[in-house]
């Protein structure tokens, strides 16, 4: 019911701005930005994106998303693109929508009953929402790492191989004891846990489980990979083991990170978004952002006066 | 004379409401008076943080203090007091009766008591017998009068003391909370108590029993007939009492039931917990919580009168002999009557779950079944092996069901379609109806019970400590 709903949305709709109307107003600033903009000439008001929403590469563009839950509108009109190999960061205050954002990215919201999204998000070029889409397939090309490690109440390794087992990537044990160990290597794991791989997942400190959770992501080979504030619950050490990570991995898959830090946000992403009560207010590259931000908004963010 | 008897019965419990409705009284009187004080030696309600205690507090101590040394002596009294005035009674007696055996002794007493209440009696009434009933009902009416003067002079005395302690430096909400704590702990130690004196009281009568009939027989017997000559001189079977035909009978039922129960409560609690939609699942839980809340007395002629016979005509039908009273009917039935319980309580295990699993599970690209089968399940596991313990030791205890339906005929069989009975059913037949008390028979129940108990606490046991084993995993 809520596909077609969604389907029809976007065949009516969508097809006219191919051009996203935030588009005009953030190229003249950003043309202009190059001298700090008079602080009477920046929008302080929410309104249209201001800054670049597009990039280089495309992946995963976002055209005019909303989302409701029930009748609470939670993101409104929020269009944006991913890059491939490239990580973006969705900043802002709680309760602004990135993390919505990010989980119709993979249709996470499917599975809340009150949930509604429109608008058009392609991946690949292709609509996510179409009815012939399956979410179960999406999700094994779009992976997601969760606020909380949750690993399975299974042994390290089936945490690792449960995803190769249900979508049949490995053809016999011994290609699914090296996917296993290629993941939990790339997740930089391998080392602590590779003589107790029997052991269950949940022994593991919270750094280590939550890049055993990483690890588990990779395994399926995804595309994309969202990460819902993935350090949150992590201390300062293991939070920085997870930024390496993220380093080493954004040569291969694009991801996209919603972190409550900015010092994070700034250390691990190419460009940056900022959310603010369910609009998207300005994405730019990292640098631009934090040193140059277009919209009063952000800039109230970025230097501690909101948020 | 009945109805004189009647209003002079009616006049001691209004005298006992009375009584506790002053008590009552004095310590609402009591807490205000205890408060008045307390605030009073400080000089009044602006300087009550000088005080150690709340004002209340002291309140609530004088009160404590009025009401609970009465209240104790209204129960004392309640429960001395049938056993003096009967003394009384009978030490005016005339003579001869004195001499009657304790049996009849105990029957006359009763009569009088009887005849003082204004109840029916089973003997002729006589003058002794006026005279002893009026003077039964003189003697608790003075008891009665006693009682309500001391009360109200203990619950008086007890406040004034209370009152007269109360000095501001007095630790009177330390007091107050000792003696709430008391109160809960007496409170809790009821339901304990209880339950350790029925397992001690079936203790001892099964050890008699044990005494009568050899343990061993008792265990490992294969035939079960307690029928036992009960006077020398009659004619009758020595009884034999070999337990294994009642507890194979009772597996087998609860085999049967559970075979229904686990697979239709397991795949209800699934369909419940991760399927339906919000609006189905309103409906559907209270209508299973009705299933839960059928006597099992109607499940039991449902069993006997509806699902039997079609399970005899069903069984002829492919050419089986079918007992018109037969395990399967019963098992059938009690399996229904416990979907309730395993759907519920499965139904909690898997709510149990962190979502974050779920989330978790989905995010790697799985579909519903595979989220359930390989993350929630296994999870879950715990709590589900839990409850379907719990489901066996209820169905193990089931008794009216079994009653109706499964028969009396202690047959040694596996055959789902013969006639079985259960340990359940052969303790209502023991003791439903006259018995001697110490026969082999009657003891027998008792034997019955603990073994029953000694069954079902196992599985509890085991149950718990599987659910308590895996808990942990994912917390």
């Amino acid at each position: 019911m809520k596909m077609t709903a969604m389907t029809e949305v976007t065949t009516d709709n969508l097809e006219p701005p191919s051009v996203p109307p935030a588009d005009s107003p953030g190229e003249e600033e950003h043309s202009a930005g190059i001298v700090l903009p008079d602080l009477a000439e920046r929008p302080t008001e929410l309104g249209e994106t201001v800054g670049n929403i597009h990039c280089e590469n495309p992946f995963m563009v976002a055209k005019n998303v909303d989302v409701y839950y029930g009748d609470n509108h939670a993101i409104q009109n929020v269009s944006l693109e991913i890059g491939k190999k490239e990580v973006i960061a969705l900043i802002g205050p709680s309760g602004c929508g990135k993390s919505t954002f990010l989980r119709c990215l993979n249709r996470m919201n499917d599975s809340i009953e009150s949930a509604r999204v429109t608008g058009n998000i392609t991946l690949d070029g292709k609509d996510i929402n179409r009815k012939e889409q399956d979410p179960v397939a999406l999700r094994a090309r779009v992976g997601m790492v969760f606020q909380k490690p949750n690993p399975f109440p299974k042994s390290i390794y089936d945490n690792v191989a449960y995803g190769p087992r249900i979508h049949g990537l490995a053809a016999d044990r011994a290609e699914l004891d090296s996917i296993v160990h290629t993941s939990l290597e790339r997740a930089g794991l391998l080392g602590e846990v590779k003589d107790r791989l029997d052991e269950p997942g949940t022994s593991l400190s919270g750094g280590q489980q939550q890049r055993l959770c990483i690890a588990r992501t990779i395994a399926v080979n995804p595309e994309v990979i969202l990460m819902d504030e993935p350090c949150s619950a992590l201390d300062p050490i293991a939070t920085a083991r997870i930024e390496d990570l993220m380093d080493e991995l954004c040569e291969d898959y694009a991801i996209v990170i919603v972190t409550h830090s900015m010092q994070q946000a700034a250390r691990v992403s190419r460009r940056v978004a900022y959310f603010h009560l369910g609009l998207l207010v300005e994405v730019d590259e990292t640098d631009k952002i934090f040193t140059n931000p277009q919209h009063k908004l952000t800039e109230d963010y970025i230097t501690g006066r909101i948020g | 004379m009945w109805v004189a008897a009647f209003r002079s019965q009616n006049k001691n419990s209004m005298q006992s409401t009375t009584l506790i409705l002053l008590l009552g009284f004095m310590a609402i009187a009591a807490f205000y008076f205890g408060r008045g004080r307390s605030l009073a030696l400080v000089g009044g309600p602006g300087r009550s943080s000088a005080l150690h205690s709340l004002p209340g507090y002291y309140g609530y101590y004088v009160a404590i203090w009025a009401a609970l040394p009465a209240l104790a002596l209204l129960l004392l009294w309640v429960l001395i007091e049938p056993r003096i005035v009967v003394a009384l009674v009978i030490s005016d007696l005339p003579q001869s009766y004195q001499e009657l055996s304790p049996g009849e002794l105990n029957l006359l007493v009763n009569n009088i008591q009887n005849l003082a209440a204004g109840d029916v009696v089973s003997v002729d009434v006589d003058t002794v017998l006026q005279n002893a009933a009026a003077m039964f009902n003189g003697y608790v009416e003075k008891s009665r009068q006693m009682l309500a003067v001391l009360a109200v002079g203990l619950a008086g005395l007890g406040g004034a003391i209370a009152w007269q302690r109360i000095n501001p430096d007095l630790r009177a909400r330390n007091r107050v909370e000792s003696v709430v704590r008391w109160l809960l702990i007496a409170a809790s130690s009821i339901a304990i108590l209880t339950t350790v004196g029925i397992v001690l009281s079936v203790l001892f009568e099964a050890i008699r029993f044990f005494q009568k009939v050899p343990l061993t027989e008792f265990l490992f017997g294969l035939n079960w007939s307690p029928q036992t000559a009960i006077r020398a001189d009659q004619v009758g079977s020595s009884g034999s009492f070999g337990a294994v035909p009642l507890l194979t009978g009772t597996l087998l039922i609860t085999a049967i039931a559970m075979v229904v129960a686990v697979p239709v409560g397991l795949m209800t609690a699934i369909y419940l917990a991760e399927y339906s939609s919000n609006r189905v699942r309103a409906i559907a839980k209270p209508l299973l919580e009705v299933l839960a809340g059928i006597p099992t007395v109607v499940y039991g002629f449902f069993a006997a009168l509806t699902v039997a016979p079609w399970v005899r005509q069903a069984g002829e039908s492919v050419g089986l002999q079918v007992a018109s009273e037969s395990a399967m009917a019963a098992g059938l039935v009690m399996g229904i009557m416990i979907i309730p319980l395993v759907s519920s309580l499965s139904d909690d295990a898997i709510n149990a779950v962190p979502s974050a699993m779920r989330d978790g599970a989905l995010g790697l690209g799985s579909t519903r079944s595979e989220t359930m089968t390989k993350v929630i399940l296994p999870a879950a596991l715990p709590g589900i092996v839990g409850g379907i313990l719990l489901a066996v030791s209820r169905a193990i205890g089931e008794t009216m069901i079994v009653v109706m339906a499964a028969g009396l005929a202690a047959n040694l069989t596996a055959n789902p379609f013969e006639a079985v009975t259960t340990v359940t059913v052969q303790i209502v037949t023991l003791l439903v109806g006259d018995q001697e008390f110490d026969s082999a028979k009657t003891l027998a129940a008792f034997a019955l019970g603990l073994m029953l108990f000694v069954v079902t606490l196992v599985l509890n046991v085991i149950g718990l400590g599987v659910v308590r084993k895996y808990r942990e995993q994912y917390e």
